[in-house]
């Protein structure tokens, strides 16, 4: 493990966890839009009730049930991978932490319906206070699921021995001093997410401020910085070191990298007035560096809180895993679905009757 | 012996299977209704756009789809929520099949992004498509929704019947198992029965149909139930191709198991009776209150079915690879040396409870109730639904020790015993306690030295005699062969 990741890993392992990492960006893209989003949503009409609302707060309350489906599909993936890679100590936190645990699927039906009942002309006809209640139910929700995997992930990290006291005493709530500066890099580093991909659906629709949304991603940008500050104080050594060993070095770096890209980016599109797609290419790509970058970094400071003797432990079983077949199976159907999913895209922006008509009778006539 | 300990969690009175039953046969019904909901919306756009029925555009437009969305997003929490319990239940089954069919689980992942990315585009943009398009939609979400039960049903149908993968190994053989497509096939047909009798609720509940589209309507969706006349030649096939043990239990081998069967079967011949003779052969009209009680006969029945699925698998949860309580069965001749309790990292909760002896926690009493916590919880209760202290009432403590030591053969669904003669000892003095009431003291069971080596030398024959297969085995491996 003195190479960058996943050089310096046996194949299984790095294959295993690269897939991991790969679809857990895939899931966190979505879940940052769901975090912050709901957040935005809950703020809004705390803010105003249900009288009027602005276009960024439309496209949210249109998009946001949808973004949940996706956050909970693009989840499924990495879970999967996860129980290959850290079975015993996924398995082993979910048990300890039991009924707290398996209530953030109640609690995630609950806050998926809020987002319908938000989307709902009933609640339009009703008190602002009512629609102002029902607003906070999913950014209420999607914490709770939020905190409960923190909660599980940092528990999973503890020794054997320390699984043993805690089972012991029954208590199905974990707190670690990491907790919270943990949560929250996490929380306000979902803003500038939030904040891109509602700048690339207000490019689509041509509509947007771009003042506005560079302010909020800066603010975003910021608080971003300040909660990795309190992480950094809050934790202990091993995990300060873990974002600048071989392993994780070099990502570490270009996700540094991509807040300055972010940065300036957000810079650009304030200074132009502009949501230009090419603008826009740039806080993209520092988002992906930093997004990328900061998992990789994650996993590295999981592999070091489990220490080289437990971590090492773990390859046999990664290397029994990779013997099943069905990969290319996977590859396949992935490519075909990707294809597939592209189609459905195709298919709404190319088929509406409205562009037919126009297709059929170009002059209106 | 090296094993992997999980800890484990007290359901209380509900047994851990009911948890995850329950959970399953809701799952099940609602994946069922999203999976033909889609076919459904697929054969009502088809007949709105080919100028078959005027009806069918009004009905797609209605309620249905928004509960077609409700569904596959419910589907696929409970789904997740299935996940979750299986851990609860029982991490190292689900574990097993992680490493068996992760590439199968991550390809039926990408039918989910398919279904969910199609489902919300049908919803929220099919009202504005062309027809063609709107269809083409339907038929994604439809296919996609089917195949993620075609990858899952292959996984599940694994663990009653392994099959040739129990030689080769081999994915396939495994995936493609002898119950792989009765069972496929029954699902397919139980997904459109789901989602017809929904809709003729539903086609009576919503407003603006005149009697005659009503009618109308009813009979359209009746003919997606037509195929509910292969449902017993399926039935037959699935059976046939069950373990010969397995086909016992529900041949009045064990009567729970019997009596879901008849269940699930007497549900679908008074659904698929009414479907086949009524609504398509008398075309008769069904109105909301006949359709949502059919609806819940369908429910009896997928709950009758899902509830033998997971019990003809006993004493497995994946046949021959792994037993109910987490023990492999070529792990059982070790455990009866060495036992499990001595490496068990998790301590007893509820050990200042127990009676004590010297100051200390009654030892014996305190192995049994580890032993039952390893072998047992999964199961059965302390005092609950299928409680260990009730099924043994009557026995006394020598009739525990011998039926216990030869559980297997006692009732063929039970796993051997997995552990040494003092664990068995200790489970029989703890269910003696339970039994009477958990009194604050309990005698100490070695007191008498002579008394409790012969007692432990007497289960040790019991279980030699019992042996460490199960009662049932499909082949006898070559070195077992006369051993018993």
């Amino acid at each position: 493990m003195d190479a960058p990741f996943p050089f310096g890993l046996p194949l299984p392992t790095g294959f295993y966890l690269t897939m991991y990492l790969v679809t857990l960006v895939i899931h966190v893209v979505f879940m940052n839009y769901v975090l912050a989003g709901t957040a935005a949503l809950a703020a809004a009409y705390l803010r105003r009730g249900n009288r009027g609302a602005g276009e960024s707060t439309f496209i949210l309350k249109e998009w946001m049930p949808f973004m949940l489906s996706g956050a909970i599909t693009a989840g499924v993936a990495p879970l999967l991978f996860l129980q290959i890679l850290y079975k015993r100590e996924y398995y082993t936190a979910n048990l300890l932490l039991f009924n707290r645990w398996m209530a953030i699927l109640p609690v995630l039906i609950v806050g998926f319906y809020a987002l319908y009942l938000l989307k709902s002309r009933w609640l339009t006809r009703r008190a602002g206070w009512l629609a102002a209640a029902l607003a906070v139910v999913p950014i209420l929700c999607v914490a709770f699921t939020g905190y409960s995997w923190t909660e599980n992930h940092l528990l999973s990290v503890r020794s054997p021995a320390f699984w043993g006291e805690f089972y012991a005493t029954r208590a199905q709530v974990y707190y670690d001093p990491q907790l919270l500066p943990r949560l929250l890099v996490w929380a306000v580093g979902s803003v500038p997410s939030l904040v891109l991909v509602l700048a690339w659906q207000h490019w689509y629709r041509g509509t947007g401020h771009p003042g506005s949304l560079a302010r909020a991603a800066g603010i975003g940008l910021a608080l971003t910085c300040g909660a990795a500050a309190w992480y950094y104080v809050a934790t202990d050594d091993a995990t300060r070191g873990a974002f600048v060993s071989p392993l994780a070095a070099p990502y570490f770096a270009s996700a540094c990298l991509g807040l300055l890209l972010q940065a300036v980016g957000w810079g650009w599109v304030a200074r132009s007035q502009s949501l230009d797609g090419r603008k826009l290419l740039v806080p993209s790509v520092g988002l992906a560096l930093t997004v990328g970058g900061m998992t990789v970094c994650r996993e590295a400071v999981r592999i070091a809180a489990l220490g080289p003797e437990r971590f090492e432990a773990l390859f046999p079983g990664h290397a029994e895993a990779f013997g099943k077949g069905g990969l290319f199976v996977f590859l396949s159907f992935f490519a075909v679905n990707a294809a597939l999913i592209v189609l459905v895209f195709w298919l709404v922006r190319h088929h509406s009757v409205a562009n037919t008509v126009q297709k059929r009778d170009p002059h209106g006539t | 012996m090296e094993a992997v300990l999980y800890p484990v969690n007290d359901f209380g009175p509900v047994m851990k299977g009911l948890a995850i039953g329950g959970l399953g046969i809701f799952h099940v019904f609602t994946a069922h209704f999203a999976i033909g909901g889609g076919m459904l919306l697929c054969y009502f756009q088809w007949l709105a756009m080919t100028g078959r029925s005027k009806s069918a555009r009004v009905f797609l437009d209605g309620y249905f789809r928004y509960l077609v969305l409700i569904s596959f997003v419910t589907g696929a929490l409970t789904g997740v929520a299935m996940w979750f319990t299986s851990i609860q239940v029982s991490p190292v089954t689900i574990g097993l099949m992680v490493d068996e069919f992760h590439w199968l689980w991550a390809v039926e992942w990408t039918f989910f992004c398919l279904e969910v990315v199609a489902g919300y585009a049908a919803f929220k943009y099919g009202p504005q498509l062309t027809d063609r398009a709107r269809l083409a939609l339907l038929a994604l979400y439809s296919f996609a929704a089917w195949m993620s039960l075609f990858w899952i049903n292959g996984i599940l149908s694994f663990q009653l019947t392994p099959g040739a993968w129990l030689e080769s190994h081999s994915l396939w053989d495994a995936f493609l198992n002898p119950t792989f497509l009765p069972s496929l096939f029954y699902r397919t047909i139980a997904a459109l029965v789901v989602a017809a009798l929904v809709a003729m609720v539903l086609i009576n509940l919503a407003p603006g149909f005149s009697r005659n589209d009503r009618e109308h309507l009813v009979h359209r969706a009746a003919w997606l139930m037509s195929p509910m006349i292969l449902m017993p030649i399926l039935g037959i096939w699935f059976v046939a191709a069950m373990p010969p043990d397995s086909r016992e239990w529900i041949m009045g081998g064990s009567i729970a198991m019997t009596l879901m069967l008849n269940i699930a079967v007497g549900a679908s011949a008074l659904v698929g009776g009414y479907a086949l003779i009524g609504l398509i052969r008398q075309k008769l009209f069904i109105n909301g209150a006949t359709a949502t009680v059919l609806c819940v006969l369908a429910f009896a029945a997928t709950g009758g079915g899902e509830f033998v699925r997971e019990g003809v698998r006993k004493p497995y949860t994946m046949r021959e690879l792994l037993y109910s309580n987490a023990v492999r069965p070529e792990q059982v001749a070790a455990l009866r040396q060495h036992g499990l309790t001595e490496i068990d990292p998790y301590p007893l909760r509820g050990e200042d409870r127990l009676p004590k002896i010297d100051g200390q926690p009654h030892v014996h009493l305190r192995t049994g109730a580890i032993v039952f916590r390893q072998q047992c919880s999964v199961c059965h209760t302390t005092a609950g639904v299928n409680a260990l202290p009730g099924l043994t009432k009557g026995w006394d403590a020598e009739m525990e020790r011998q039926n216990f030591a030869k559980l297997q053969h006692l009732k063929p669904f039970m796993p051997p015993f997995a552990g040494t003669p003092t664990e068995l000892e200790s489970l029989v003095q703890f269910v003696e306690w339970w039994k009477q009431g958990r009194p604050d003291t309990w005698p100490d069971t070695a007191a008498a030295p002579q008394e409790y080596a012969e007692r432990l030398a007497r289960i040790r024959h019991w279980l030699d005699e019992a042996g460490t297969r199960p009662a049932l085995v499909r082949t006898v491996p070559t070195d077992a062969k006369g051993g018993r």
